[in-house]
């Protein structure tokens, strides 16, 4: 575990996002407070793990990160320019150093797309590089997430789910990506591929120096994976610590509850271990 | 009542929409009826300018629009440059006529349609319910002007049925049940004819919407009460597949409008259709703007019913 | 597996029937004004192998026609006029594809003798000719005016799809007008405004936009939805945070979903729009003389004596039914094909 002496990459503070709908038959308008008042950060390098139930607020915190969404309110501050200010030309650079990868590989990918076309395209969109370089990158991606370079021109439904994962996080890795969020994306994978994905994650970023930050609703992995915790509670941030100091010192009644949830295995095995040495 | 407001408010636009769209479009139009008069030698200049004043041809767009919503609204449709006599008397005599023969028609293939699609889905599978399939397919891919053609000949070879017209030459002299007689007798070819030409479309999604309506979960639960299969049938399912159905009623009523043109060309009836294609023919702008909007407000006025009918037989839409 | 046998059978019917009459040049023995005013209504002609005396021939031929002075109008075969039906002859000039002229048709039979396939009408003009270079007018219009709708549907409905909000508003309210009307309704009110007086042609192309261009609504509706579907599809989102443009999402992501809806939809459309155009002749509202559409070919029919004692007049409207058949089949099959697609 790193420490915490690492300088803040991304600084998010007062971060709003509201939603107005309308009712189906009367149409009155009201309002969804989606994201209140969020303030987070995010140290360079580092894996941050943002937890919280369904509907809490975390993918629409890290769809705005990504700039996928527009928050109605705050900053959002990376290495230094405040993205919310910025224009669409003026995003353009800054894009490709935060990318995402979602929790259903199979969506993300186009499935007409073959896999070589897929990992490249961040690249054809930006038209970076002539088509050959493009194909060479694809494949030296290809070969770093673990694929096989003889499967560029396979379709999405000829890989498996994990794999699949992998061909995700190669085509994120295309535009060399300084923060890579990761949405649950371990979620539907089992628990063998998960493993393997983690490694994976675990590697790359000790090569390429990235920074993560894990949306998950599963505390046990977290504890395994993230330096930094962060949970939210109904579109707040309640409580930002290392993660060691969650686990141990938990402040929040609500990082308790999750923090409990997450435990009756072990006390379960104690109680079995117990029972067996009695 | 919310949604019988929006329905109501919806409708009062659409009418808006097409009675301006019409007329913008004839406004628009490069040739018109004093431009076919010009043509004529022996009718000078000065006369047409003084016939276009007359008919207020020359004011602008907006004031010849707002003049002529008014004065429809009050019921006077303008005058027929051709007939040289007042649209609206014109155009009721005729709607009466086309009324007569849709109402009849959409009664009767209706009256076929549902008994036939809710058979052919309980058989659903069997050679009853594929023959019926088969023969609404068939029936679908014969082009509507053949059949029509086909029913005349039939009248003409066998003359059980008069070949054309509404009334026979002399039905003045008729006592009143002769009058009844004759008129039923010129009616029932184009009756039938639009009935057979609209069926298919209308079984086709009855039997669909009752298969639907009796794969549902609760009809299956209703049948393991023991509940007998006619009343699961007639009551249960047919209830539930009522919505789509009345929606079908309203989508219906506008190409029966369209078909109804045609049997009325063929079989010379005399109600909108000829008047139509007339004046078109003869640029008669105030006859075909008439018309179209006359027909409109019959659709439109046709699918607000079906929207109180939806309203009066679904509960959940009263609840909102 | 029967289904693919079914689209596939329907679409070779199909091209079949396309390749017949855009080749009409060719294949029809006359040229589509070519009057005889002497054989007004004459029925269709019967190919013979034996003559009148029993003699086998190895060339089919045709017996020549004369007025039956027992029945007004009808005509007797004359067996002493023999016209051989020769093949690959000379005959009236016709431009293939409109560029190159040529005299070469597939049969025909010297004159005086006429070939009437499938009889011929008032003015002695062969139904068969007929129907063919009807059917490039006809098919033309429908095929023509289908693209038109498909799109005026595409851009419409993407638009609205893709961007929503009051765009999605309008335009949709938009499509509503167009689908509460009745659709000959409108036909009408639009060609009331075209000017009389213009080339038939120009008459022609302008029947077609209008008939496309009242088509929009549906084939707009079924694309939006698509269009809705897809932009949400995390590929597109993915594509979104690398930085891709609107147009690159629309064109590389959401309307390559479109593909099976348009092709249904042109298959589904252009049957429609070819009757729309028959009709609309067919009542006085379409192409004129001399322009051989299907409708005019039908248009005589109203006239009863037509109805009632000239049979042949019938057959045109009778080809059309395999006709349409086959592209009901094909739009059935693609419907089903689009269902099972995993999307």
């Amino acid at each position: 575990m790193r420490n915490s002496g690492h300088e803040a990459l991304v600084r998010i503070r007062g971060l709003g996002k509201r939603y107005v709908q309308r009712r189906p038959l009367t149409r009155t308008k009201f309002t969804i407070e989606a994201l209140e008042n969020v303030d987070l950060t995010i140290r360079r390098g580092t894996t941050l793990a943002l937890v919280g139930e369904s509907g809490a607020g975390k993918s629409t915190l890290v769809r705005c990160l990504c700039l996928i969404e527009k928050p109605t309110s705050g900053e959002i501050w990376f290495d230094g320019v405040n993205l919310p200010a910025l224009g669409r030309k003026e995003l353009l650079p800054v894009r490709r150093q935060i990318q995402i990868i979602f929790q259903d590989p199979t969506s993300a990918l186009n499935p007409r797309f073959t896999a070589g076309e897929i990992i490249a395209e961040p690249l054809a969109i930006r038209h970076e590089g002539t088509k050959q370089q493009r194909r060479q990158r694809a494949l030296e991606l290809m070969e770093q997430v673990g694929l096989c370079a003889k499967d560029e021109n396979k379709l999405p439904l000829e890989f498996s789910g994990g794999q699949r994962q992998r061909l995700a996080i190669a085509r994120a890795l295309a535009l060399e990506p300084k923060l890579l969020i990761l949405d649950e994306a371990l979620s539907s994978l089992d628990l063998a591929n998960q493993e393997m994905i983690l490694r994976l994650l675990g590697d790359l970023q000790a090569r390429h120096a990235l920074t993560y930050v894990h949306v998950s609703h599963d505390l046990r992995m977290v504890g395994d994976l993230a330096d930094e915790v962060a949970v939210m509670l109904e579109g707040k941030i309640v409580e930002q610590k290392r993660t060691v100091d969650l686990f141990l010192h938990a402040e929040h009644p609500y990082t308790q509850d999750l923090l409990d949830a997450a435990r009756p295995h072990e006390s379960l095995c104690q109680d079995i271990r117990r029972e067996r040495i009695a | 009542m919310r949604y019988l407001t929006k329905r109501l408010l919806h409708a009062a636009w659409l009418l808006i929409a097409i009675s301006f769209f019409s007329f913008a479009l004839l406004q628009w139009a490069p040739g018109n009826f004093f431009d076919a008069l010009r043509m004529n030698p022996r009718v000078s200049a000065q006369t047409v300018a003084g016939l276009r004043a007359e008919h207020g041809m020359n004011r602008s767009f907006p004031v010849r629009y707002a003049r002529w919503a008014g004065s429809m609204l009050r019921g006077d449709m303008g005058v027929s440059l051709s007939y040289n006599s007042p649209v609206a008397p014109l155009l009721w005599a005729r709607a009466r006529n086309t009324l007569l023969l849709t109402s009849t028609s959409t009664l009767l293939a209706w009256l076929l349609a549902i008994p036939l699609g809710i058979w052919s889905a309980a058989n659903k599978g069997k050679w009853g319910d594929r023959a019926c399939v088969f023969a609404t397919s068939t029936l679908l891919t014969i082009p509507d002007l053949l059949l029509f053609l086909v029913l005349l000949l039939l009248a003409a070879r066998t003359g059980w049925f008069p070949t054309g017209g509404m009334v026979s030459t002399d039905f003045g002299d008729f006592g009143f049940w002769s009058k009844v007689k004759d008129m039923a007798v010129h009616l029932a070819l184009p009756c039938v004819g639009l009935a057979v030409v609209t069926l298919p479309v209308l079984v086709r999604h009855i039997r669909s919407a009752m298969i639907e309506a009796l794969e549902a979960p609760f009809i299956r639960a209703a049948r393991g009460h023991g509940i007998p299969r006619r009343r699961l049938l007639l009551r249960y399912a047919l209830q539930a597949a009522s919505n789509p159905l009345i929606s079908l009623l309203g989508f219906s009523i506008a190409t029966m409008l369209s078909a109804s043109v045609i049997v009325e060309v063929i079989m010379s009836w005399p109600g909108l259709g000829p008047l139509m294609v007339q004046a078109i023919l003869s640029r008669d702008v105030y006859v075909v703007v008439g018309v179209v909007t006359l027909s409109s407000v019959f659709l439109v006025a046709g699918n607000l019913f079906a929207d109180v009918l939806l309203f009066v037989s679904d509960p959940r839409i009263r609840v909102e | 597996m029967k289904r693919q046998r079914k689209l596939w059978v329907a679409v070779i019917l199909l091209a079949g029937f396309h390749g017949l009459v855009l080749c009409a040049g060719f294949f029809a023995p006359y040229s589509f004004s070519a009057q005889d005013r002497e054989l007004p209504f004459a029925p269709p002609t019967r190919i013979h192998f034996f003559d009148a005396q029993g003699k086998f021939h190895a060339r089919p031929f045709v017996y020549g026609l004369k007025d039956n002075p027992a029945i007004f109008g009808a005509y007797e075969t004359d067996s002493a006029a023999i016209y051989p039906v020769h093949f690959f002859v000379q005959g009236a000039r016709y431009k293939i594809a409109g560029l190159f002229p040529s005299h070469l048709h597939l049969f025909g039979v010297g004159a005086p003798g006429r070939i009437f396939a499938l009889g011929s009408d008032a003015y002695g003009r062969d139904q068969f000719t007929r129907f063919l270079y009807g059917g490039q007018i006809s098919l033309a219009a429908g095929w023509i005016a289908a693209t038109l709708s498909v799109l005026l549907g595409i851009i419409i409905g993407s638009l609205a799809g893709f961007y929503g909000g009051w765009i999605d508003d309008v335009l949709m309210r938009g499509g509503e007008l167009f689908l509460a009307l009745p659709w000959l309704y409108l036909l009408f009110a639009v060609r009331a405004a075209l000017p009389l007086q213009i080339a038939q042609w120009e008459v022609f192309l302008l029947l077609v936009a209008v008939i496309g261009l009242i088509g929009w609504a549906r084939p707009a509706r079924l694309i939006r939805g698509a269009v809705l579907s897809a932009k949400e599809r995390n590929f597109v989102t993915a594509a979104r945070a690398f930085g891709a443009s609107d147009f690159y999402l629309l064109r590389r992501h959401v309307l390559p979903q479109t593909y099976g809806i348009l092709l249904t939809q042109m298959t589904i459309l252009i049957p429609q729009y070819i009757l729309a155009e028959v009709t609309l002749t067919f009542l006085g509202l379409g192409v004129g003389e001399p322009m051989p559409s299907w409708g005019s070919l039908l248009a005589s029919l109203q006239q009863y004596y037509v109805l009632s004692s000239y049979w042949w007049m019938f057959v045109p409207a009778v080809l059309l039914i395999p006709v349409f058949l086959a592209y009901y089949i094909a739009a059935d099959a693609l419907q089903e094909r689009l269902k099972s697609v995993p999307l």
